[in-house]
């Protein structure tokens, strides 16, 4: 593994300003912790004995989660409708993937003709891209395989047919969940 | 309905559910050992795990002795989803730009 610099330069700067700074780290961290021991409380339940692991494990979570997204500090607003479009397509979405791998493996002569395609997104937010990324290797038939300055290269297990309105839709529905809303076609 | 068919109906349910889920885990598996390279073995596990593991989630919902167990059934199956579509994607990234160990 390469050595990452430090990232978080943009905090050494306002040394001077330590009150305000420690608010506003406080803000950035408390919803992280919050969020993290939810998680682990859900999954090894209230035993207060799981708390020798569950501790330790929260603490790592929210500070590598702290440095992870501090290099763009972003708004990240979910919007509730969005999510609530956007889930029951996922699961749709999920249905027909699984059925559509598995009727192509499960042939006497398997049915694939793989190959790779560009794709520009439009997203802004970091976590949208996230988003769309991990969606779109859940999506019937595409694997996002690589991200390079700003273009996503989809494997494909059926390059015969066009895979561009398929991404927009989704990505149009990743933007609703972030708040950014994108046109039809792609301009 | 009374109790005991009601029960009954949610079993044969769970039941289905289950047997669908282990067809696209077996699917999955036979996908991996079909097909040609790493990008089209990665298709196979991602859609098919997270297709199988719904569904055998969904079978055990029901069976859920309260609403805490039934929402780590659902962290679960997300937590599945985000970790094995990130894993997809990094195996693929690495196996594109032959930067990663044991290459062929």
């Amino acid at each position: 593994m390469i050595a990452r610099p430090p990232i978080r330069n943009e905090q050494g700067a306002r040394k001077g300003a330590n009150s305000p700074a420690l608010s506003a780290r406080l803000l950035r961290f408390l919803p992280r912790l919050i969020l993290f021991t939810a998680l682990w409380l859900v999954i090894a339940g209230s035993d207060p004995s799981s708390w020798i692991i569950g501790l330790p494990t929260v603490l790592f979570a929210t500070l590598s989660s702290l440095r992870l997204a501090s290099a763009q500090p972003t708004q990240s607003a979910l919007r509730l409708g969005g999510l609530l479009r956007f889930l029951p397509f996922f699961v749709v979405e999920s249905i027909r993937g699984g059925i559509d791998v598995a009727s192509r493996v499960l042939r006497p002569r398997v049915r694939i003709n793989p190959g790779f395609q560009s794709y520009r997104p439009r997203l802004d937010h970091p976590g949208a891209r996230v988003l769309f990324l991990d969606s779109i290797s859940l999506l019937p038939g595409t694997l996002s395989a690589d991200m390079r300055d700003g273009v996503i290269e989809v494997h494909a297990l059926d390059i015969g047919s066009d895979l561009v309105p398929e991404l927009q839709r989704l990505e149009r529905l990743v933007g609703r969940v972030f708040g950014q809303t994108l046109e039809e076609d792609g301009a | 309905m009374d109790e005991p068919t009601i029960a009954l109906t949610i079993n044969i349910v769970s039941v289905l559910l289950a047997l669908a889920g282990i067809f696209f885990y077996i699917a999955g598996t036979v996908g991996i050992l079909r097909l040609p390279d790493i990008f089209t073995r990665l298709h196979a596990l991602t859609k098919a795990d997270n297709l199988g593991l719904g569904l055998i989630l969904l079978a055990l919902l029901p069976h859920a002795p309260d609403a805490f167990y039934a929402v780590k059934l659902f962290l679960l199956w997300v937590l599945v989803l985000i970790g094995g579509a990130t894993g997809a994607h990094l195996i693929a990234k690495r196996a594109l730009r032959g930067d990663g160990e044991d290459i062929h």
